[in-house]
């Protein structure tokens, strides 16, 4: 099965490299504190007005510390060439989109598990029942971010002022899932039923399977040359 | 095939921009003089006559681009890309032009400038797109690999709109139920006349817009190929079979 | 390059006359005088259009027959006015509208025959000058760059390649 084992070195790939330099997630973790910190100093907040407010606050802070995240998964590559290896690899061109997209997606995940604990601590949010659902709709938010940032990433990589171009060409096509993100987790965190917002969970999924699948294609014609 | 197309519509264009102009100074006259005010906007349903052609007309400018890049990326012709960029950025001309006209509409009729109605965000979301689609062409110095590039996101963007338009609409309905009808126009007869010459006028328009620009950048490929910067892809594919 | 600037001198003087047309038009049926104005002039015999606000609890008549009188308020001014005419729909106290009628001196009343919306016609000219002038200027620098594009073309040299070092060409 080469298709599922090129998935698999691609993600091994970034995993390594990223257990030997903790350069990108230790950039991600310390960017997402000053953005929680520079929260908190702007918006002098109550506790209901934290509750209008924490769920825009965390995608705010998870959007743009994950779009750090995928800016980094190309440019690594731009080191020794390895962007041409890449692209010379005789393995199927979704195959290193999908473990690109899996690799990003662990990265984005584990920093916002890591920091979700931050916002509740400084918030102080009530979330002991929400968190298997804020879970589910973590994963699918980021899922699709992932899906449409890596394409993006791998995109910019090769073009002047790439650390501008991506957030600029990524953050108006993830406005449905910034959306559904920021209603789902409010919703989850009020203590709302599951029905209330499974609507938006819905509309995650759609997204990520359309995008995933539309991604998956058009990555061939980015690393062709 | 579609390049054989564009150039015989190319060689017919005058008669778009002939019939463009006719068909906008008809609708000009009757939509500013000869046709009644309305009973309910009174003088300023007559914005309507610009602003609605104009919002047509860059839906009809971004499906050019989506069914353009999708044809570029699978048959890779350098006409077909050269009009995508053409359609591009007259497409961001028109949804400008129909996002101030309406936003001199809304002022009088709902009394603010702005609000976050569906149709103003995914306009909006469009003309952020083909900036970025601008901007991507401008920052890539290969011009093949920008012509891929742009027609990917022009295809993402494309399938991107619905979802960003009907995720709005959703979030409209539940935190502010909608004070006003985003349709406050009832059709009738003296407003579809002036409406229907203005529609087609702007889409000839378009068309003929979209013709001089192609032509405008096949020009300046062939100058460049004429000064030797680079060979032109556009004249290099015309001479090999 | 003269075919094109005749084409657009036309283009451009049909626009004008469009405009000088929607101005008359606008001065004749569509433009109001304000109530200072209309005190003031010496008494004017054909109807005149005034702007102005129903002011609150002086609205009397059957209006739904067409027959009412309130005071009109416009800012500081302010008159009678007999209205008689086709039935008043959307009249109601602090309503802003425009009155179709004369004045009538001797008596200080405003005798109106019909109402009409209030004419935003500064929004309506804002956005047809603004549409019109950016599209015209668009499709006339883009025309105008094709023929300069030609011209350059036909005068430009054909590239030649430098001859190499040993003065072959390739």
């Amino acid at each position: 099965m080469p298709f599922f084992k090129t998935i698999r070195w691609v993600v091994w790939k970034d995993l390594i490299s990223e257990w030997r330099t903790r350069e990108t997630m230790s950039s991600m973790l310390f960017f997402a504190l000053i953005v929680i910190l520079v929260f908190s100093f702007s918006f002098s907040m109550d506790q209901d007005a934290a509750r209008q407010l924490i769920a825009g606050i965390i995608w705010v802070a998870f959007t743009f510390t994950g779009i750090i995240g995928l800016g980094k998964s190309f440019t690594s590559e731009l080191q020794n060439d390895c962007l041409e290896s890449l692209q010379m690899c005789p393995a199927p061109k979704g195959a290193i989109y999908l473990g690109k997209v899996a690799a990003n997606f662990l990265f984005m995940l584990s920093v916002e598990i890591l920091l979700f604990p931050l916002f509740v601590l400084f918030f102080n949010l009530d979330v002991i029942e929400a968190v298997g659902t804020l879970l589910i709709i973590f994963s699918l938010a980021t899922l699709g971010l992932a899906a449409v940032g890596t394409l993006f990433s791998a995109l910019t990589v090769q073009i002047r002022a790439r650390e501008v171009m991506l957030p600029v060409l990524l953050l108006p096509l993830a406005i449905p899932v910034m959306i559904a993100a920021v209603e789902a987790t409010r919703g989850a965190l009020s203590g709302d039923p599951f029905s209330f917002y499974s609507q938006w969970i819905q509309l995650l999924i759609i997204f990520d399977i359309i995008f995933t699948v539309v991604s998956f294609w058009l990555f061939e014609f980015i690393l062709d040359s | 095939m579609i390049n054989r197309i564009i150039r015989q519509i190319q060689r017919y264009k005058g008669w778009f921009g002939g019939a463009a102009a006719l068909c906008i100074f008809l609708g000009l006259y009757i939509g500013l003089l000869a046709s009644p005010p309305d009973y309910y906007q009174g003088e300023l349903v007559r914005i309507m006559y610009v602003h609605v052609p104009l919002a047509h007309t860059s839906t009809m400018a971004y499906s050019v681009l989506f069914f353009g890049s999708i044809w570029y990326l699978w048959k890779r012709d350098p006409l077909v890309d050269n009009m995508c960029q053409a359609s591009a950025s007259i497409c961001a001309l028109f949804t400008t032009l129909a996002l101030i006209t309406g936003s001199i509409w809304a002022k009088p009729t709902w009394n603010t400038w702005w609000t976050w109605d569906p149709r103003l965000v995914s306009f909006t979301v469009l003309l952020l797109i083909l900036g970025g689609y601008i901007m991507l062409r401008r920052l890539v110095d290969d011009p093949v690999q920008g012509g891929r590039y742009a027609a990917i996101l022009a295809i993402v963007g494309g399938i991107d709109l619905p979802i960003i338009k009907f995720s709005v609409e959703w979030w409209r309905t539940l935190h502010q139920p909608m004070s006003f009808s985003t349709r406050g126009v009832s059709i009738s007869e003296d407003i579809l006349v002036p409406l229907t010459l203005m529609s087609i006028g702007c889409w000839l328009l378009f068309a003929y817009m979209v013709m001089v620009r192609t032509q405008i950048l096949y020009l300046t490929d062939l100058l460049h190929a004429k000064k030797g910067r680079f060979l032109s892809q556009t004249h290099f594919s015309q001479t090999t079979p | 390059m003269t075919g094109l600037y005749t084409r657009w001198a036309l283009i451009l003087g049909a626009t004008l006359l469009l405009a000088i047309l929607t101005y008359q038009h606008y001065q004749q049926h569509l433009s109001t005088l304000s109530m200072g104005t209309l005190l003031g002039t010496p008494p004017v015999t054909q109807p005149v259009r005034i702007q102005g606000m129903v002011k609150s609890g002086t609205l009397q008549g059957d209006v739904e027959h067409g027959q009412a009188t309130f005071e009109f308020v416009d800012g500081a001014a302010s008159l009678t006015v007999e209205y008689q005419g086709p039935p008043l729909e959307n009249i109601r106290e602090l309503k802003t509208l425009v009155l179709i009628g004369r004045w009538d001196s001797q008596a200080q009343v405003f005798k109106a025959q019909d109402t009409a919306l209030i004419n935003n016609f500064g929004f309506v000219a804002a956005a047809y000058l603004i549409s019109v002038m950016a599209l015209g200027w668009m499709v006339f620098a883009m025309s105008q760059r094709v023929m300069v594009l030609f011209k350059e073309i036909k005068e430009s040299k054909l590239y030649e390649p430098e001859a190499d070092s040993l003065g072959h060409k390739e």
